[in-house]
Order: C-alpha cells, then sequence, then structure tokens
C-alpha cells in the first residue's frame, strides 16, 4: 500500500497545515479497451474491482459510475451489518461479508468505522417468536453468533425501549453480537483507493448506455464518454440494473422501488445497539455522530424518482415513537430515498447469464450494504474464473427456472 | 405522495391504491404446455423500465376496482389511467414523455438540482 | 457591551416575564424568542461548537440559527431548540447544549487545541487497530463528545394532524404573499396562506425598509391588509406554521406551534401538522442573509446584518449600541437607517465594494454621521476571548485594529430555495444577485418576491400581477415608497484572507459541523472534487441548520478552488424537511393505544369476565388461554384444557376466521381454479378442507370450503389471511378471469363462529338445539346446515380442528353471546370448557393438522406435507399448478412434514431446533453443521403423557422409522427422537367421524 494512514502521517501533515496530502484516487480518461469492466461505483462494484486486481491478478480493469463514487444505495442506507438469515445458503453469504468486514480497515487501512455493537430483532407476538426461536436454532448450527434474548434481557440492552406499554409489546428479540453498523460512505472511499492503487480506472461522471452484444458475447459498453471495449462485464448497479440488462437483450426478475431513510438531530449517546422490528416497523441505530439513523420501508410501486411517498415516512416515525416514546421529543434532519432492485424472493442475483461474459450482481433489495465486502468477494471470483465460487453458485438466476429460491422474506427486516 | 385518478371514484391519494405491477400480463391459457423457464418468467419475470412503463393499479381501499395506468417511473409522473376493458395505449401517444437513453428526464428526477 | 430597549416596537409586550438559563435567573418580555431575551440580558455565550467544542454565540434571527440551539429543561429535556425561533414563557428552564463541566469551561476545547490533527477525514485515517479498540475505546470516547443536547425524557407523543385541500397555497406572509394573498380576497379560490411568525408582514416588521404603500405607512397598510384578508371567506390563514416538506404533486406538511409564546401545557397536544394538497402553490418565503469567512467568523458576536435590523424591529432589543457594521451589499442602508434613528452609531462600516459601486445614499449618511467608513475594505478577522474583542479591517496593505464586540456581516441575499427544490424544481446561477434562483418548476410552483430572485421593490407589483394573470384575478397596483434605494446591488465576496497562516487558525464555512476552508481546501486536494462528496467527506452543511446561511458560500469557494463554474458545480440536493421536523408531530395521534385498530369478537367481554390471557393474531384479541386461577400458569392451563376437551367437551371462539362468500354463475369454475382441491364432483351442503396456492406453487393460505350450490360457495381463510385471499380472489376475477360471472364478498364479521368439539359434544348440542338431529347418519362429519335459531337463522357445520367429534357453529354477532352463553349453561354438566387458541394448537398437532405459517413458510408446497390428495390432479388447471412440477418442487428429497417422538419419553422437542445426525455439538461452531430440517411444532402432549413435535425434514416421507436427534436450546447435548407419522391421535379417524 502506497498511501499509509496512521496518527503519524497525521500529525505529520498537520504540520504542513493539511496541504499536503496526496489524491485517493486518480481521474483517469477511459481507455479504448479493458480486461473487465465493472458497471457501477458503489461499494459492490468498487470492491470486486479490488478483490479481481489483488486477489485474481485481473490487471486492466475499468469501474464506470455514472454519477459520483457511492452516490447510489452505498451511501443512502442505514449502514445496517449482520448475518443472521435463515437459510444456510445466505447465512453463508452475508457471513463471508462479516468475516470480511471484521478486518476491512486493517485490510485497506482505512477506518470503516465498523462498530460491532449488536444487532437486536424484536418480536410483537407468538409467530414472530416461532420465527426468531427457529432462525437462532439454525444460525447456532450455521456458527454464527445469533441468540434469543427474552423481553428483559432487550430492555437492559435498550433501557428507552417501551417494552409493554404498547399495541404490540415487545415479546423478545433475536440478538446478534457481532453484527452492527459502519460508515457507509468510507466503503467506497477506501476500496475506491485501494483499487486505483492497483491500477483500476475508475471513471466518474460517465453513464453507461448500452451493453453491446455479438451472437451472445458481449463486446464492450457504449458510454457517454464513448464506445469501451471488453469481453467481461460485470453490472453492479442495483436500481438500474434491469435497465442495463435490457439493453443486452437479458431480462431480470426485478423490480425498482424507491426505499427511504432519515436521521434525527445529534444527541448524546442514548442507544447502543442497532434494533429492528418488523411489527412495529422500524429499525434504528445511532451514529458515531450522534444522529438517531432510522430506516423506513419500500414504496409499493416501481420507480426511479429517489424520492418515495411521505406515508412512508410517517408510517416508520410513528413506529418509532411507539417505541422508543422520548424520541417524540427529538426532530427529522433529512429523509432521503434510493431505488431498491427487489427479487421475488428477497435474494440476491450474483450470476452469468446467457450472454457469454455478462455478469450481474443485483437484486440485493432492502439488504445490500451488509454484504459488500462477501457480494463484491464472490463476484470477483465469478468473474474472473467465469463460474461461481461456491458461496454464490446457490444464487444463480436459473434459479427463477427450476424452482430453487431461497426465500428470505421473514429475514429482510423490511415490509415488501 | 402521487395523486391517482380512479377511473370509479376520482382523485384520491396514493395512500388508497396497491400496486400491481406490470400490465398486460396474460396468464398462459395452457401453463402446463410450457418449458419450466417460460413458466419461471411468467411467474417471476416483469418489466422495469425507467420511463414509460404500463402497470395495474387497484382501489384496495376503496372501490376494489383494478385499472391500468402508464406512469413515467422516472418522475412518477400519471400519463394516462385506463379501465381493463379499454385498449392498451400506443407508447408512440406518450414520445414526448421519453428522456435520455438511460430514462433520466431533464427536470423532475431529483439528480440534477442545477439547470444546465 | 450593552443591550439596548427600541421602545418603538409594538410586537413586544411590556409584561416582564421570567426564565432560566445555565441555573441563573432572567427576564423577558412576552412575545420574546430565548434568543431575544438572551441579547436583553447582555449574554453573548450560548453554546458549544459540535467538532471543536469552540464558545458560540447568537448569529441569527430565525429558523437558519447554526449556532444557537439549547434544551429546554423545563419541556421534556427538549435537546437542540432554535434559541432564535422558540418562544420564552414564564418559568422556562434551559441549558447550554455540548459542554462539560460549564459553558464558560468547557473541557472539550481541548478538541480545538488539537484542532490541526482534527482535520477533514480524520476519523477514516487512524483508530484502526488495535483489534477491538474501535469498539471499546475509540467509539465510545467519539460518541460521547459528538452529539449535541442530551436525549429528552419522560415524554409521550400527544400531537394531532389536519388535512387541507386547497386551490391556492401561499407560503410565506410578507410583502409579496400579502399582496398576492390581496388578489384572491373574495374570489372564487380557496386560499390557504401559511406564515411561520406570529404576525403578518415580514419585512415590514422585519425592517424599515418600506416607508409607505400606496400612502400607506407600512404598518397602516398591514393593518389594512390583515382586515381585509380575515374578512374574506375564502381565505385561511395560519400563523406560527412553518411548511417544511413540498412532496410531489402538490402536497405539503406544514408544522403549527400551538403554544408559541405561551406557557406549555404538558397536557396538551403542543404542535399541529398540517398536511396539504394543493392545486396552484406561490412561494413567497423570501430570502436567507449568506454570511463571510474570515478569520474567527465565528466568535461570540458575529450577527448576520439583517437579523440585528430583525431584533431592532421585531424583538425591540439592540443587542449592541456600536457595532461594525461589514458588507458587500447594498442592503447595509436600511440597517444604518434602523440604527442611527435610535440614537446608535456603528463604530465603524466596511464595504468590499468600491467607492463608485457604493450608493450615494449610503455614502451620504456615513458622512453626515461621521461614521469611520472603510470602502474596498475587509474584515480579515477577529479576536477575543469567548466574544470579539478586537476586529482587524484589510484595506489594501493596512490593517486597522478596532474595538467593539460585535460584528454585523452581510455576504449577501440568497433566495429560499429549499422549498422549491424539494419539488424537484430546477435552479439557475443570477450574476446580479451573486446567487442561485429558481428556474424550471417540475410541479404547479410560483415563485414570488426575493424568493425569485426579484429583490427589487417597485417591481413587485407588476411581478405577481403577470405570475398570477392565469389565474385572471384583479390587477392590483401599490406604489411602494422605501426608505432605501431600490436597487439591489452586490459584489461577490465569500471569503477574505487570513493574515495569520497558523495550523490553527480558522475561517469557518459551516458553522454548525465546525467545517473550516481548509477543510475544503484539503478535501479536494485529496480527490474529492465533487460537491457531494466534499460534503460527506467534510459533513458541510449536513447539520441541523443545513447549512442555511452558508451552503451557497461553500459552493462558491468550491468552484473556485476547482476552477469551474459555481453553475457546473451544482448544488448538493435539498433535502426535506425545510427545518427539524418534530417526530411526536409526524406520528401524530395513531400511537399507542391508537397504533393500530383492536379488533375484538363479540364474545370478548365474556372472555375478559372468564380471565382469559390474549394472544394479538393480526389485528384480533384472541384468548390464548384461559386462568382457572392467579396462580395457574400457561402451561398448566393449556395442558388441563387440552386434556378437559379429549375428555369431554372445549369450545373455541373462532370468529376471527375469515370468511368469503363466492356467488354467481361460474362460481364453481372460479373455485375449481382458485384451489388445489376439485369441487365439481363435490355434493352441495357438503364441505371441504382446502389449499389455495401462489403461482410459484406454495401454499397461501387454508379454509374449508362449503359448497352451497355450484354457483354459491363460502370459503373460511386463516385469522389473519383473510384480507390477502379475498384480495388474491379479487385481482385474478377481475383482471384475468373477467369472463366469469362471480361475486365476492367479505362476511368475516357477519358471523360469530364457535367450534365445539370433543366426545360429549353430540350431547352438549342436543340439549342447545334440541329440534334438530345430531345422529351420524343424518349430520354426518364434513356436512353443515341452515337452521331456524330464536329469531335469527344458524348454520351449523360438522368439522374439526381438534380431531375429535366437533361442530362449527355461525351465528350473527347480534346474537352470538347468547348463544355462547347458552351452551355454557347447557354444558356445564357436561364439563364443557372454554379453550384458547394454544390448546388448539395443541390439539391440531396431535392431530398432524398443520397451521400456516408454522409447518408452511412459504417455501412449502401441499405435497411437501402429504396432502397429494388435496390436488385436483384431473383438473387442467388450477393457480400454483404448473410449479408443482418444476424440477425443484418435485424433487424427492425437499423437506417435508413428519411426526417427531423423542425416545426418551421425559425429553422435550422444542419448536424451531433442528433435526441433526450428531448427539451432541462442539461448544464453540466452527464449521457449519449439517442439519435435516426443523420442528416446525413442538408442544408436551397430556394425552400421550410425552412432548410431541412436528418437523420439516429433507426426505422426511422415507425416513419413517429412523433415529435422529434434535437440537436443545442453549446446550450442546442433543436428544435422540424418532421419526413416526404425524398424527399422533386417532390415525383412524374413529373420533372425528363417530
Amino acid at each position: 500500500m502506497k498511501k499509509k494512514y496512521s496518527i503519524a502521517s497525521i500529525v505529520k501533515n498537520s504540520f504542513s497545515n493539511n496541504e499536503r496530502w496526496e489524491k485517493m484516487w486518480r481521474n483517469p480518461n477511459p481507455k479504448k479497451h479493458y480486461d473487465v469492466i465493472i458497471v457501477g461505483g458503489g461499494g459492490h462494484g468498487l470492491g470486486t474491482a479490488y478483490y479481481l486486481a489483488k486477489e485474481h491478478g485481473v490487471k486492466n480493469i475499468a469501474v464506470i459510475e455514472k454519477g459520483w463514487l457511492g452516490s447510489g444505495n452505498t451511501g443512502r442506507n442505514t449502514t445496517i451489518i449482520r448475518s443472521n438469515y435463515l437459510w444456510d445458503e445466505s447465512a453463508y453469504l452475508y457471513d463471508h461479508a462479516v468475516k470480511l468486514w471484521e478486518n476491512l480497515s486493517e485490510d485497506l487501512n482505512y477506518n470503516m468505522m465498523f462498530s460491532q455493537r449488536g444487532v437486536l430483532n424484536l418480536a410483537h407476538n407468538e409467530h414472530d417468536i416461532k420465527e426468531i426461536k427457529r432462525r437462532v436454532s439454525a444460525n447456532r448450527l450455521n456458527g454464527l453468533d445469533t441468540m434469543w434474548l427474552d423481553k428483559n434481557e432487550v430492555k437492559d440492552l435498550v433501557p428507552i425501549m417501551n417494552t409493554d406499554n404498547l399495541r404490540y409489546p415487545v415479546l423478545g428479540a433475536a440478538y446478534q453480537p457481532r453484527g452492527g453498523v459502519a460508515r457507509h460512505d468510507a466503503v467506497a472511499w477506501g476500496y475506491a483507493m485501494r483499487a486505483d492503487e492497483l491500477g483500476v480506472d475508475i471513471i466518474q461522471n460517465c453513464e453507461v448506455k448500452g451493453i453491446k452484444t455479438d451472437n451472445y458475447k458481449v463486446e464492450g459498453v457504449e458510454t457517454t464518454k464513448g464506445f469501451i471495449k471488453s469481453k467481461k462485464i460485470g453490472v453492479v448497479a442495483s436500481g438500474h440494473t434491469s435497465v442495463l440488462a435490457a439493453t443486452a437483450g437479458i431480462r431480470l426478475p426485478l423490480q425498482s422501488r424507491p426505499l427511504q431513510a432519515l436521521v434525527s438531530e445529534p444527541i448524546k449517546p442514548v442507544i447502543n445497539t442497532v434494533v429492528m422490528s418488523n411489527a412495529v416497523h422500524a429499525y434504528v441505530s445511532q451514529s458515531d455522530k450522534g444522529e438517531l439513523v432510522i430506516g423506513a420501508g419500500t414504496d409499493g410501486y416501481n420507480s426511479f424518482t429517489q424520492r418515495g411517498g411521505y406515508d412512508v415516512i410517517e408510517e416508520t416515525v410513528r413506529a418509532i415513537v411507539e417505541l422508543y416514546p422520548i424520541f417524540g421529543k427529538m426532530k427529522m434532519l433529512r429523509q432521503w430515498g434510493g431505488i431498491v432492485d427487489i427479487c421475488p424472493d428477497a435474494s440476491p442475483i450474483i450470476s452469468k447469464c446467457d450472454v457469454e461474459g455478462l455478469y450481474f450482481n443485483c437484486g440485493w433489495g432492502t439488504g445490500g450494504f451488509k454484504a459488500t465486502p462477501g457480494s463484491a468477494n464472490v463476484f470477483a471470483h465469478t468473474i474472473a474464473k467465469d463460474e461461481p465460487h461456491k458461496i454464490n453458485a446457490p444464487f444463480a438466476l436459473s434459479r427463477f427456472s427450476d424452482g430453487r429460491l431461497i426465500d428470505e422474506h421473514g429475514a429482510a427486516a423490511v415490509a415488501h | 405522495m402521487i395523486i391517482i385518478k380512479c377511473p370509479y371514484c376520482g382523485e384520491r391519494d396514493q395512500s388508497e391504491f396497491s400496486n400491481g405491477g406490470e400490465a398486460h400480463v396474460v396468464r398462459p391459457n395452457n401453463p402446463e404446455s410450457l418449458s419450466d423457464k417460460d413458466w419461471g418468467e411468467y411467474v417471476f419475470f416483469r418489466n422495469n423500465p425507467k420511463g414509460i412503463f404500463y402497470e395495474r393499479w387497484v382501489h384496495s381501499h376503496g372501490c376494489k376496482k383494478w385499472f391500468n395506468a402508464v406512469r413515467n417511473t422516472s418522475t412518477d409522473e400519471i400519463l394516462k389511467i385506463y379501465k381493463l376493458k379499454e385498449k392498451r395505449p400506443e407508447i408512440t401517444e406518450f414520445k414526448n414523455c421519453l428522456k435520455s437513453p438511460s430514462g433520466e428526464p431533464k427536470v423532475g428526477s431529483g439528480n440534477f438540482t442545477v439547470k444546465k | 457591551m450593552t443591550a439596548l430597549r427600541n421602545h418603538n416596537c409594538n410586537y413586544i409586550s411590556n409584561v416582564k416575564i421570567n426564565f432560566k438559563f445555565d441555573g441563573k435567573s432572567y427576564f423577558a418580555y412576552e412575545g420574546d424568542t430565548i434568543a431575544s431575551a438572551l441579547l436583553r440580558n447582555n449574554i453573548r455565550l450560548v453554546g458549544r461548537s459540535f467538532k471543536y467544542h469552540r464558545p458560540r454565540g447568537i448569529y441569527t434571527c430565525g429558523i437558519e440559527e447554526p449556532n444557537a440551539l439549547v434544551q429546554i429543561i423545563s419541556e421534556h429535556n427538549e435537546p437542540n431548540t432554535r434559541a432564535t425561533i422558540k418562544r420564552v414563557y414564564d418559568g422556562m428552564v434551559i441549558t447550554s447544549q455540548n459542554r462539560w463541566p460549564s459553558l464558560s469551561y468547557d473541557f472539550g476545547a481541548i478538541n480545538n487545541i488539537l484542532s490541526p490533527i482534527f482535520s477533514a477525514g480524520f476519523y477514516y485515517k487512524t483508530f484502526m487497530g488495535p483489534k477491538g479498540f474501535w469498539k471499546n475505546i475509540y467509539e465510545p470516547l467519539i460518541r460521547r463528545s459528538a452529539g449535541l443536547g442530551k436525549p429528552p425524557k419522560n415524554f409521550r407523543s400527544k400531537s394531532i394532524h389536519q388535512n387541507h385541500n386547497t386551490d391556492i397555497l401561499i407560503i410565506g406572509a410578507g410583502l409579496s404573499g400579502l399582496i398576492a394573498a390581496r388578489k384572491f380576497v373574495n374570489t372564487k379560490y380557496k386560499v390557504l396562506m401559511i406564515e411561520q411568525d406570529s404576525f403578518l408582514g415580514g419585512i415590514l416588521k422585519n425592517s424599515n425598509k418600506v416607508d409607505t404603500i400606496n400612502g400607506l405607512n407600512s404598518s397602516e397598510w398591514l393593518e389594512e391588509t390583515e382586515k381585509l384578508l380575515s374578512k374574506a371567506q375564502n381565505i385561511k390563514i395560519l400563523r406560527n406554521t412553518l411548511v417544511t416538506t413540498y412532496n410531489f404533486t402538490n402536497h405539503f406538511v406544514a408544522l403549527e406551534d400551538k403554544f408559541a409564546g405561551k406557557k406549555i401545557d404538558l397536557n396538551k397536544s403542543e404542535l399541529t401538522l398540517h398536511k396539504i394538497r394543493t392545486s396552484n402553490t406561490i412561494l413567497c418565503n423570501g430570502h436567507i442573509e449568506r454570511f463571510i469567512s474570515f478569520r474567527n467568523n465565528d466568535l461570540p458576536g458575529v450577527m448576520l446584518a439583517s437579523s440585528f435590523e430583525k431584533y431592532i424591529h421585531r424583538y425591540g432589543v439592540v443587542p449592541e449600541e456600536r457595532p461594525v457594521i461589514f458588507t458587500n451589499n447594498s442592503s447595509s442602508m436600511s440597517l444604518l437607517n434602523s440604527m442611527l434613528s435610535l440614537g446608535c452609531k456603528p463604530e465603524a462600516y466596511v464595504d468590499s465594494r468600491k467607492n463608485e459601486e457604493i450608493e450615494t445614499d449610503i455614502k451620504k449618511i456615513l458622512k453626515e454621521n461621521n461614521i469611520p467608513s472603510y470602502f474596498e475594505a475587509e474584515i480579515e478577522g477577529c479576536d477575543g476571548n469567548k466574544k470579539i474583542e478586537k476586529i482587524t479591517i484589510r484595506k489594501g496593505k493596512i490593517f486597522i485594529k478596532i474595538k467593539s464586540s460585535m460584528l454585523c456581516v452581510s455576504g449577501g441575499y440568497n433566495p429560499d430555495i429549499h422549498l422549491f427544490t424539494q419539488s424537484k424544481g430546477l435552479l439557475k446561477w443570477d450574476k446580479n444577485i451573486a446567487s442561485f434562483k429558481p428556474d424550471t418548476p417540475f410541479q404547479k410552483t410560483l415563485t414570488l418576491g426575493s424568493v425569485s430572485g426579484n429583490y427589487n421593490f417597485n417591481k413587485l407589483c407588476d411581478e405577481i400581477n403577470e405570475k398570477l394573470s392565469f389565474l385572471n384575478t384583479a390587477k392590483l397596483d401599490f406604489e411602494i415608497k422605501l426608505n432605501v434605494s431600490n436597487k439591489y446591488s452586490i459584489k461577490e465576496l465569500w471569503e477574505t484572507k487570513s493574515k495569520i497562516n497558523s495550523n490553527w487558525s480558522k475561517s469557518f464555512i459551516d458553522l454548525h459541523n465546525d467545517v473550516t476552508i481548509k477543510d475544503l481546501k484539503q478535501a479536494i486536494s485529496e480527490g474529492f472534487d465533487r460537491i457531494e462528496h466534499l460534503k460527506r467527506y467534510t459533513t458541510n452543511s449536513m447539520g441541523t441548520d443545513q447549512g442555511k446561511i452558508s451552503s451557497i458560500n461553500s459552493l462558491a469557494v468550491v468552484s473556485k478552488l476547482l476552477k469551474k463554474e459555481i453553475s457546473e458545480v451544482g448544488t448538493t440536493t435539498y433535502r426535506p424537511p425545510y427545518a427539524p421536523l418534530s417526530f411526536a408531530a409526524i406520528a401524530g395521534r395513531s400511537t399507542y393505544e391508537f397504533y393500530d385498530p383492536q379488533r375484538k369478537t363479540s364474545i370478548h367481554s365474556w372472555h375478559l369476565k372468564n380471565n382469559a390471557v390474549f394472544e394479538d393474531v393480526g389485528q384480533w384479541k384472541r384468548p390464548w388461554y384461559f386462568k382457572t386461577h392467579d396462580k395457574e400458569t400457561m402451561h398448566q392451563a393449556v395442558q388441563r384444557e387440552s386434556k378437559m376437551l379429549r375428555e369431554n367437551s372445549g369450545i373455541l371462539d373462532g370468529s376471527t376466521l375469515g370468511k368469503i362468500e363466492i356467488k354467481g354463475r361460474d362460481a364453481l369454475e372460479f373455485m375449481n381454479l382458485m384451489y388445489t382441491n376439485a369441487f365439481t364432483k363435490m355434493k352441495p351442503m357438503t364441505s371441504r378442507y382446502a389449499m389455495m396456492l401462489g403461482e410459484d406453487g406454495m401454499i397461501k393460505d387454508d379454509g374449508i370450503i362449503c359448497k352451497l350450490s355450484d354457483q354459491h360457495f363460502i370459503a373460511t381463510t386463516t385469522s389473519s389471511g383473510a384480507p390477502k385471499v379475498l384480495a388474491h380472489m379479487e385481482e385474478y376475477l377481475q383482471t384475468e378471469w373477467p369472463h366469469l360471472q362471480v361475486y365476492l364478498n367479505s362476511i368475516t364479521e357477519q358471523f360469530s363462529t364457535f367450534n365445539i368439539s370433543g366426545p360429549k359434544t353430540r350431547e352438549i348440542m342436543r340439549k342447545v338445539f334440541p329440534n334438530i338431529d345430531f345422529s351420524n347418519e343424518a349430520f354426518p362429519f364434513m356436512s353443515f346446515k341452515n337452521f331456524d335459531y330464536k329469531d335469527t337463522k344458524i348454520r351449523i357445520m360438522r368439522a374439526s380442528f381438534t380431531g375429535e367429534l366437533g361442530y362449527e357453529i355461525y351465528i350473527s354477532p347480534k346474537y352470538g353471546l347468547e348463544l355462547w352463553e347458552e351452551m355454557f349453561s347447557c354444558g356445564r354438566e357436561f364439563n364443557l370448557i372454554p379453550y384458547g387458541t394454544e390448546t388448539m394448537h395443541l390439539l391440531r398437532a396431535e392431530k398432524g393438522y398443520i397451521v400456516i405459517g408454522q409447518e408452511t413458510d412459504g417455501t412449502v408446497t401441499p405435497i411437501d406435507l402429504n396432502y397429494n390428495w388435496m390436488i385436483g390432479k384431473n383438473k387442467k388447471d388450477f393457480i400454483g399448478k404448473r410449479s408443482l412440477s418444476r424440477p425443484d418442487t418435485s424433487r424427492e428429497d425437499r423437506k417435508q412434514l413428519v411426526g417427531l417422538s423423542p425416545i426418551n419419553k421425559t425429553d422435550t422437542i422444542e419448536e424451531g431446533q433442528h433435526i441433526v445426525e450428531l448427539n451432541e455439538l462442539p461448544k464453540k461452531i466452527k464449521n457449519p453443521i449439517k442439519y435435516l430440517g426443523h420442528v416446525s411444532s413442538g408442544y408436551y402432549s397430556p394425552n400421550l403423557n410425552h412432548s410431541i413435535g412436528l418437523a420439516m425434514i429433507r426426505g422426511g416421507k422415507n425416513l419413517l422409522g429412523k433415529k435422529f436427534f434434535v437440537t436443545v436450546s442453549g446446550k450442546t447435548k442433543n436428544i435422540p427422537v424418532e421419526v413416526v407419522n404425524p398424527v399422533f391421535v386417532d390415525p383412524e379417524n374413529k373420533r372425528l367421524i363417530s
């Protein structure tokens, strides 16, 4: 690693008035040809480029981003990380990610602020309890640290929670101590910096208008900066993936929906765990700056406007005030939306397709951030070897014809 | 929150309606004759365009009637609403609403704030 | 440093009240904001900054305030309240924020000393090791020093919502808003006008810029206008209301403070959230003054010039007798006028414009009053300990030091474009005002007055007449005479150069988040050359003020650093809300008891009297079990109920079951398509257990279908599934098979439903309904009949979910309770008991019956449950049929339903646990352990005297008799079990059909 960050580098730079910091990445013009092109400069895309260069020795890579790095869902999510999914396939995939998260700051020498403060998934009725206990047991056999907490244990972790005096009382929760939150932008920036160091061309402000194919083989991408040739193209464009796939004649089982989130004004530490609830629908954590970071639900219709309905915000805040009455005295500072691509079984697609050299990493729905390093890692493998890693093999596109779905509707904390 | 004009009840807030996804997807007449792939396409695959989208809505907290709409998904503007029995409007009817190749509109998407 | 009172101000009363700030008592006048009251008491230091804990004062006089945020102790500790907006009342208790141990001596100020290393991106570059340090050491430290106010205390929200539908919405009742409103007086339009202040008038109240309108002085004109508007039937005005959110299709959210300036009644709703739909929107929300960056531009004592003026006119307090004025534009004239009219003389006047660019009127006043003036000069910086003590002016190469404790700064006016951009309109850079202004609207939005970039008063009426002409309102012409020059002129100035190039010297570009110009420079040099990147990397304009007085400045500074046009740099996205919006207000009344409706059956009162413990099933309250005495545990109650039922009889309130009536010519064909079962050969007046699938072949719901005739069916559904099933049926009926003549009707609430079962049931039924023949021959299993009962009708169906002889009774809810009680009075001698859902689940598990959502989870087909008999194989089609023959759904080794019986009869099979081949698990599981499936239901059977389980296990159909192990929560030792037939009780159905 060329750029080495530490307290020493910070002190050194402070003597020169912080005027001599190096650029984190170049701003190159696109070359005519690359060995691999990644479409989408979010965490997943930049991570894929990084692992392709680092672990698979691919030399000539470009990441093409329509806006700026991390301008999509990487910079719009509620930063929750956990792996307590029901099915084995998902548990392996998401825990692969958590394991990478645990060393990512050191690996990239860039602080992702991964804070393993634990994640609670609340149970509000008998059905929730049954579902959660089953999940806890399955997680245990898969080597995950999920456990069942009763109401009092939940209350100990989150003293401000209203567990009894509400329409759907809190009856207990699943708790994964290794879960937590991270600084979302840092993921994009950290991967970008190290990918750039390994020679990856990161091309921002360049929109891919179409994928060119010939006889079921990819030839390159048509962009606002001209045509760029490549025999391998990985598309990681979240909400826009199906739009791009359509230009190559590929149909994906995705629907793009607005997903909203909001933050409060900053206050001193008040909640030290990530709390998610399905029945009283809201999830909340407190950022290091002190803001409450609150996730809302998806809207029920397709949209690319990055803006959802106000009723969804109201519904979410209602749940927040129900569970944490004192938050009623706080204020919403900002609300925003992203476009998530939702799969029929609420699991992602990390897969080859009928066109040779064309790969997709999409369908993450509401839960993509937590998977970033894992997803990038196995996607890089899939592109480099032209066959899936054993972890992402079950997440193939073919599952929608043979019926081998990975139905995670119960585990995605967001109501679809 | 968009407003939807139910063809039976009139203009109502979107929260009174539920979306039924892509319109004009006809259930195969003889599913048994379809290949696994084709059946999978019918069950799981729907168009997801950025721009002109033919979709279904139901006035679920009202008259419970289904109807079709044409909406620009890049701005959420509803361009036409028609009953199920009515003919599907030609896409050329909305050609003025079509924007750049990726469907990004000049105004209304929120991705730009300043006039270029 | 003394504040004066402006006795000419009429908006503040003479009634003195008292409040406490940081433990000390101060006075205020009714109508004061916290800020005006503090200024009145010569308090300048009110808080500490976010990152460096630098001393901060009051910077503005409104919603744009970046510094003066306080905590209201007397209102449940409300944090981060804008002192410049919040009104003082008698007895109010306030503290400053983000300081320890006190505001004057804040330990956190050490951050300021260490500030050179707290450069942009500081956190990303350090704190990375050793392992565990981030979580345990660094992060807790960082979190404690971050944040602003302390958390609120003991609060329960009580806010309410109000809806409005209107033709015209006018936002802002300043001069342009009032003129616009006057055009609508007594027209056909329904008008709603919203003003954030408690008074109308805007600039007419906040300054003395306007002399006369049509010959009336500004307060007379205002009075006349208010009278006119309040008389007009078609105009409604909301005061103390701030529009925060501009959504699609002209939908707005606005927040009204019901107690502005009054003592809050903590038992009442203090906030009303207005939700507004309008056909046309007229934005008259004015402009916001921006600051200029210079060294120490954050010291208490620096204030925006128009805010200083607003304190004089609106609140009757002159914060300081002899401040220094620093400007780059023509608006200073009005401030000079205001001060001089009260006998106050600025210590100095500094204008960055050249002599010839400055209005002659201004120069004349300066000269006449002997005010030391510096043209083509700027403020280099200011110095002082927790307040301004000395101000340094740079004129060319000369530096002049002046003693003063206050500095009024004006960097120019920005149209307040926040709402316009929220609406997705596009902006354009206007060189004449050196700011962004609205250009292309996306919705039906008009902008009038200064928000549209028109700072020219004598063109205001023309602008309004022209823009509103499409609404055919009468033309209005007011002659507006000003005390100041009519033309606004400005020369761009965003930052001044510091003469000190120290690591510690700071020119702030964002006061709230402590972002300096140096931070922007550093971020750009590191490659963050996009405005959104800069914002995220430096946190510029991400504070609670969202950079209202500074964001345009940062765009300008960045565009210079990047050597780009400002319009190329663009703005960051303006996100709702306009100002922080109370969560309590957003939530409204639909919390706690109103969070979700509670649905209760007609028997609910009886359940209450008989010590039922309830369970939430969807919105329904269902008896979970009945307690016979206080100390009875759930386990004891359920065991008792289950045993009693199999010995005698029990009755369950099943009214919550969904019921759908299907009627019409093609009802039979429709039902054959909707359900897996074949209904064609089914006899009228019989019923059948049926399954509904999704197109993916997975079980969606189940229920009993009653066939009255080929044209008439009644389907029951699960309690929580009823709405979904009806919607699913409607969808197919309307969209796929509109040729079918079928009508659907939800009749769930039309009936009270009782499920009575147990060996003594027939005797009880005979006693309750003596005229009905309940013999097996007359009333066989899965048949139903209609009867007259008293003056109503009932339907009785022979069916059972417990495996015992049972009947389901349907009666109008009006008679439900009466019949229920009648059944108990007849059933007493047969030991009839009420039972709840838990006993129902236990008994059905003994019988091997499945429950949707327990044995099924969206991945289970009827074949997986061995329910092949339910699939109408000869039917050409039904929903989901094709999916059952896909490669994965027809696999032999799918998870299939089996029963589990413990080998050691004292072992407990726990629900949710998994079936494995190991008798013991390692203490720490490193590599995933293969499992066959999970326990979908687990109960202790009082009738078998051991634990039983239903399980979904891989290839289960072929594993009968095999031995496996079931995991135990919290233990490594597993329990051995045998795979058995899932029907534990009465596999021959003798009891059922007896």
